[in-house]
């Protein structure tokens, strides 16, 4: 076995712009190398590189280097998860839910020169908001297929849905869909032809958020 | 009504997917998108900070960036992106800040948000290895400190990063590289 190199020895090779400068003091190899190595948890196994002490002084050194930039990054993240909520507020405040309304649906009324309408973005919220109340689900997209300009027209809806594990998922779909059945009756004049309801993600793991730390 | 109550009780939200969140809030879900702008909004002010330094623009740039976000849900085709889709937007709007800030300051030529002090020696006893690699990073010429901070603030590949920056690959690894001697040498420094 070879003798360890010495913590202290100072790397030298860093020479900005002269690659073969910097090639000549790391065995033939550059920063860029060796970064990648490292980037690959130094496999498969270079013995050009694990041999070579100046190879070693330079890992050391990039290593020590991605340790201060991961305790910089938390460190970062962790003084802004801190703040107060005004930042949220001020985003939130300004923003405008017409972004996002869609079409208008029309709906019925007695005098001929009112003009009522409930609009798609509304509808998909009453969609949600549906899923919301139920246990174990949760509802993703929802789409409205059809003119739904023409009030009688009937349309078609698409729902997507994330259902926990060990749910039933026959009968919470047909729960689900009564349920929107329901809702859209009491808000609107919609004659729906059918709601179909892709279960797209049995998984339901939740992302961990990126400021969490993994053990 | 749907979609206008803001309410602050812990919502099942929290713990929904990406591409969940990013759905619901291309519908129109406002809550959902709370749910996304608290859970990326320290993220993207980190790399607003890196670029712009710690000053209101940074507060401004993350607001505006989730506004665009808002906006522009519906063009995301992949919701379980929209993390780095985020990161693309403050990525830009900083240095559209960057810019319009250089065009006010043409004489004062400095080209970096800037430490306020440059005497590593004098400081690295006092100095964390963080506080000084913060120094250093700020220090970097713009595009290096651009692209290192794509790298391992956004998390972006090299091809994610020459993309953006609209750079040929190589010359995207070769800023990276350089910036890497540099942060190696200046740690060097402190030891």
């Amino acid at each position: 076995m070879t003798e360890l190199t010495p913590a202290n020895r100072r790397f030298l090779a860093f020479d900005l712009d002269d690659t073969e400068r910097e090639q000549a003091g790391l065995s033939g190899h550059t920063i860029e190398h060796l970064s990648d190595y490292l980037d690959r948890d130094r496999m498969p196994a270079d013995a050009s590189i694990d041999d070579s002490p100046d190879c070693e002084i330079a890992l050391r050194g990039l290593e020590r280097l991605r340790r201060a930039q991961r305790l910089l990054l938390e460190r970062d993240l962790e003084r802004e998860s801190r703040r107060d909520d005004s930042w949220v507020s001020a985003i939130l405040d300004n923003i405008t839910l017409e972004a996002h309304a869609g079409r208008e649906i029309p709906l019925a009324h007695p005098s001929p020169t009112a003009r009522l309408v409930v609009t798609e973005g509304a509808v998909r919220g009453i969609l949600r908001e549906t899923g919301d109340r139920m246990q174990n689900v949760f509802v993703g997209r929802c789409v409205l297929v059809g003119d739904v300009s023409v009030p009688g027209a009937p349309i078609s809806i698409g729902v997507d849905v994330t259902v926990f594990p060990g749910e039933n998922i026959p009968l919470l779909a047909e729960q689900l869909r009564h349920a929107m059945y329901v809702a859209l009756g009491k808000y609107t004049e919609l004659v729906v032809a059918a709601i179909d309801i892709t279960v797209s993600d049995l998984q339901a793991l939740p992302d961990a958020p990126a400021q969490e730390k993994e053990h | 009504m749907p979609g206008t109550l803001r309410e602050q009780v812990a919502s099942p939200l929290a713990a929904a997917t990406d591409q969940m969140l990013a759905d619901r809030a291309a519908d129109g879900d406002l809550r959902a998108f709370e749910v996304l702008v608290r859970r990326y909004g320290p993220l993207m002010r980190v790399y607003a900070i890196r670029i712009l330094g710690s000053n209101d623009e940074s507060d401004d740039v993350v607001q505006e960036s989730f506004i665009t976000a808002w906006q522009q849900l519906g063009t995301l085709d992949d919701g379980s992106a929209v993390k780095s889709w985020l990161m693309r937007i403050v990525s830009r709007k900083s240095i559209d800040r960057l810019r319009a800030r250089r065009q006010h300051v043409n004489i004062d030529d400095t080209d970096a948000p800037a430490p306020d002090h440059h005497a590593p020696h004098a400081l690295a006893e006092v100095e964390s290895q963080t506080e000084a690699l913060a120094r250093v990073l700020a220090a970097l010429p713009e595009d290096q400190r651009r692209c290192w901070t794509l790298r391992e603030v956004a998390e972006y590949s090299y091809g994610d990063i020459a993309a953006e920056v609209n750079l040929p690959l190589s010359t995207v690894r070769g800023l990276l590289a350089r910036a890497r001697k540099t942060l190696l040498r200046e740690m060097e420094e402190w030891r």
